[in-house]
């Protein structure tokens, strides 16, 4: 408890400001300056807007200075400025060595609050944001493009219901008078946080503070969030690309956020069915351990972009609406229909049965220790951090460690129960051939699976049951790939 | 992991500024000793409290799949070596790792084999031996070998959706002729796809590589040295030391520029590669340094070529090097995404002059100094826990089995002059050395 007592005093939260500050030993200083808003203020006719605005900040000029004289001075310091855009957060980071504090935040400061918003920056990073929805996403990488298809799919007429880089044609309509417009009526006092780590100085804080409060006051305007309309039945959406395997994404809205009663519960549910990128979840051990279907199974409580690329989710994507999701790694077509069944015969065993009280322990006892894992840099604890201010909850370690002594296997239980079904959901689906695919889904046709070795007769009994499984597809939609996020 | 007020002297003390004396780009005391059976070990206390990161490195990868239809097979055996044990089967395995809230994986890349988990303090012994014991006494069924192999499938399936992944196949296949290097990590897919009829391969493959002398155990965070060590040797020191040599084939000069192109058959943006045939890893000789200062003053953000097709012309929005150390001799490339396809002749000619400029005129050693202090804050900013520490460490260790090799190749760089630069440009960019390979999707 010594540690956390330590925690405690090191970081204090001006609530009138909204600085939150973490200082420490160390020649390493992170600044990240966070405004509440993000892709789910976009305008209607214009998603893509905030994004495009943060990038214009981050990988572009200021009044002062073109892009490559900030790239050149950033260069020797071995540094940059990042932005990154959710429904309801925009964060621009860096980090610096202390060595290099001063010049770093002179140049950060200026990118932020006085904007260049030059035309031949903005020419660049509107065809980088294009390509990357359609040459990146579309193009490279099936499982990003069927979990991003899966949120448009769950959150239609939504302010969430559109990807955070907007689509191809919408911003094609964005110019530099809509960024201005955005960037002064959002980028503001009212939904700023300002966040600082590492070994600065004791002063340097108030200056930033300073600074930043230059920016308009503004308002807390965030958009009202309708409850997204779940799938009736089975809501299949499939995404026809020329690719050799077929990529799952499955998913439906929840109540439960970070700082909600029974979150810590189905945190524990999530680890136990399907904790990110590890081996001995549930789903990794019937469908790739035991069957090698695939190179993983994994499940969710909250967004989490980039997960092939991720060990740990990155921080700083707090959201007032999550969904649950079951991320089924690509696997062979011949298997598809089969893989499918099985992942929801097992989510369905998973909410039948929820877990004894062994696995409860164990999965309980690592997401404990776990959680301090995600933490290991200052950079992170930073991000954590505000994340918290913004759930109201505790420090994020001691939130997790507390709310889980607390629990019991009842709790779990009883959550999953509550929180999840297997009955309305979408199947977002990415395949080369999804007519054919769609018919076998609809005629529900047996899918008898074959090994290339011998399996225990409990495997091949579970089969049995599994490769008849009814699916019935409520609605099924076929989308050729290049009119997604189009 | 948090640092409290007191954490970090080592880290706290370091500038970089150039006022001060040259320090050490790799800050930390560490400890480095060889047990009789071979086995390396080094530990890192590294500051960061609570949290260790073990990295157990096999100096094997791709590399030594010398034999033809194995390609893969380094990458096929970091799967089965989570196949489980008579004492630890894969459930019992799991069962400890998730009882120490562990983060475990593991990789495969050219040149080594890596196995590393992030745990908390008091769990070093369990993990120690738990992991002692799989590379010891690993057993699987030849049914659990096949189900293995088709969870590699899975993974080349997953890879399969990136042109670059394609792209880096086909520059190895056409730069290489008898190199284990032609193959990449993941291996050809026909291989791949046999994979589940080499069962007695994989078992001598274990045999041959998951011996101590191969292999370095590198334990960074908050951790005593002397009693850390003392736990390698009670759970790693009845390990039997093996015999096994490869002869890797060693690979002729080239002698004529190559080329290939990828027809992509989803839409893509167009990608170029130019690549020229290079030096092996070296903490000594300056050769492979030099070429890694000219990458970086070639092709970096701030460089002219990028400023020029990046920003200013916009032609391309991706320009970079592809020059990783290498325990063989390997290759410094220049890789490109460009927006047209009938801009890539003018992209490649753009690329070679760069590349040839550096023959003829000498660079400033402003920039040549803006480059190296690039390199010592780049990091520096990486070396923020204990998990990164001991993960750099472990991809050095596959070149030179010791952290040292770092600072003694930032030294290196410090000793480069744009008389060096010039010089390596002339040696290594002769057009006969050249392989350019191209990527284009349907209707380019």
């Amino acid at each position: 408890m010594k540690t956390l007592a330590i925690l405690a005093t090191a970081m204090t939260l001006n609530a009138a400001t909204q600085v939150i500050t973490l200082p420490a030993s160390s020649p390493l200083v992170t600044i990240k300056i966070v405004f509440r808003t993000g892709s789910s203020s976009d305008p209607a006719a214009l998603p893509g807007l905030a994004a495009l605005t943060a990038s214009m900040l981050a990988e572009g000029g200021t009044k002062n200075k073109a892009y490559k004289q900030i790239v050149d001075a950033f260069y020797p310091m071995a540094t940059q400025v990042s932005s990154q855009v959710d429904k309801e957060m925009i964060t621009f980071s860096g980090v610096t060595h202390i060595d290099n504090l001063e010049a770093f935040y002179a140049i950060f400061r200026e990118m932020i609050l006085e904007p260049g918003w030059r035309d031949d920056d903005f020419q660049r990073l509107r065809d980088d944001q294009k390509n990357f929805l359609r040459v990146s996403l579309r193009g490279s990488n099936d499982e990003e493009l069927g979990k991003e298809v899966l949120y448009n799919r769950i959150y239609q007429n939504h302010p969430y219901g559109h990807h955070n880089a907007g689509t191809v044609s919408a911003i094609d309509k964005i110019t530099i008078p809509d960024l201005q417009k955005f960037y002064k009526e959002r980028f503001t006092r009212a939904n700023l946080i300002i966040g600082l780590a590492g070994g600065y100085p004791e002063s340097f804080a108030k200056r930033v503070e300073a600074d930043f409060n230059k920016l308009e006051k503004g308002t807390d305007d965030a958009p009202k969030l309708p409850v997204p309309k779940a799938a009736e039945g089975l809501r299949f959406t499939m995404v026809e690309k020329n690719t050799r395997s077929v990529a799952y994404s499955i998913g439906f809205p929840i109540t439960v956020k970070r700082g909600d009663p029974d979150f810590p519960a189905l945190l524990v549910a999530q680890s136990y069915l399907g904790q990110h990128r590890n081996s001995g979840g549930l789903l990794y051990n019937h469908m790739r351990e035991a069957r090698g279907l695939n190179y993983g199974d994994y499940a969710y409580i909250e967004y989490f972009p980039n997960g092939m690329f991720l060990s740990e989710p990155e921080p700083n994507l707090a959201r007032r609406q999550q969904i649950f999701q079951i991320w089924i790694r690509p696997v062979e077509p011949a298997t598809a229909h089969f893989t499918l069944r099985l992942a929801m015969f097992e989510f369905d065993r998973f909410l039948k049965e929820g877990l004894s009280e062994e696995s409860f322990q164990r999965s309980r006892a690592f997401v404990t220790k776990y959680t301090n894992l995600l933490l290991k840099t200052k950079d992170a604890e930073l991000g954590y951090a505000i994340d918290s201010r913004i759930y109201g909850i505790p420090e994020y370690t001691a939130y997790v460690r507390s709310s889980l002594a607390k629990l019991t296997r009842d709790d779990v239980n009883r959550a999953i129960r509550k929180h999840l079904h297997a009955n309305n959901l979408d199947v977002v689906v990415v395949a080369q051939g999804c007519e054919a695919l769609k018919n076998k889904f609809v005629a529900n046709d047996p899918s008898p699976m074959t090994y290339n070795s011998p399996k225990p007769e409990n495997i091949l009994a579970e089969d049995k049951i599994v490769q008849v499984l009814k699916l019935e597809p409520s609605s099924v939609t076929i989308l050729p790939v290049d009119k997604v996020f189009e | 992991m948090r640092l409290s007020a007191v954490a970090l002297p080592l880290l706290a003390a370091m500038t970089l500024n150039a006022a001060t004396q040259p320090q050490k780009v790799f800050p930390l005391s560490y400890d480095q000793s060889d047990l009789p059976n071979g086995l390396r070990v080094i530990t890192i206390p590294t500051g960061y409290p609570n949290v260790v990161s073990l990295h157990i490195v096999v100096r094997t990868g791709s590399r030594n799949e010398v034999e033809p239809g194995k390609s893969g097979f380094a990458h096929l055996f970091e799967h089965m070596m989570f196949r489980g044990t008579k004492n630890y089967p894969p459930a019992k395995y799991e069962e400890i790792m998730k009882e120490a809230g562990a983060s475990t994986n593991a990789y495969t890349s050219d040149d080594l084999t890596s196995y590393h988990a992030t745990f908390s303090k008091e769990d070093l012994d369990t993990i120690l031996k738990v992991e002692a014991d799989r590379f010891q006494n690993l057993e699987y069924s030849p049914a659990v070998f096949k189900t293995e192999t088709t969870a590699v499938l899975g993974e080349y399936n997953k890879n399969s959706s990136s042109p670059t992944s394609k792209l880096h196949e086909v520059l190895r296949d056409t730069v290489f002729d008898k190199h284990t290097y032609k193959h990449t990590t993941m291996g050809f897919l026909e291989d791949v796809k046999n994979m589940p009829n080499q069962f007695d391969y994989s078992r001598q493959f274990f045999d041959r590589y998951y011996r101590p002398e191969y292999t370095t155990v590198i334990i960074a965070g908050d951790l005593d040295s002397k009693a850390a060590k003392t736990l390698v040797e009670k759970y790693w020191g009845g390990w039997k030391r093996g015999s096994f040599k490869t002869e890797i084939p060693v690979e002729p000069p080239q002698t004529a520029a190559r080329k290939a192109h990828v027809d992509w058959p989803s839409p893509t943006l167009p990608w170029i590669e130019i690549a020229y045939r290079a030096p092996a890893y070296s903490d000594t000789d300056k050769d492979g340094a030099a070429l890694d200062l000219l990458g970086y003053l070639g092709f970096s953000t701030n460089s002219d070529l990028y400023q020029r097709l990046v920003i200013r012309d916009q032609k391309v929005d991706v320009l970079a090097t592809d020059d990783s150390s290498h325990v063989d001799p390997y290759l410094f490339g220049v890789v490109s995404r460009v927006k047209k396809a009938s801009d890539l002749p003018d992209i490649q000619e753009q690329i070679l002059s760069t590349l040839n400029g550096f023959k003829d005129t000498l660079i400033s050693a402003e920039r040549l100094d803006a480059v190296k202090r690039h390199l010592r804050y780049e990091f520096a900013l990486r070396m923020n826990n204990s998990e990164a520490i001991a993960g750099t460490v472990a991809r050095y260790v596959a070149l030179r089995r010791t952290p040292e090799t770092i600072n003694r190749l930032y030294d290196l760089y410090d000793t480069v002059t744009p008389e060096d630069i010039r010089d390596v440009a002339r040696k290594y960019f002769a057009e006969s050395s050249r392989t350019v390979v191209t990527l284009t999707g349907p209707g380019k």
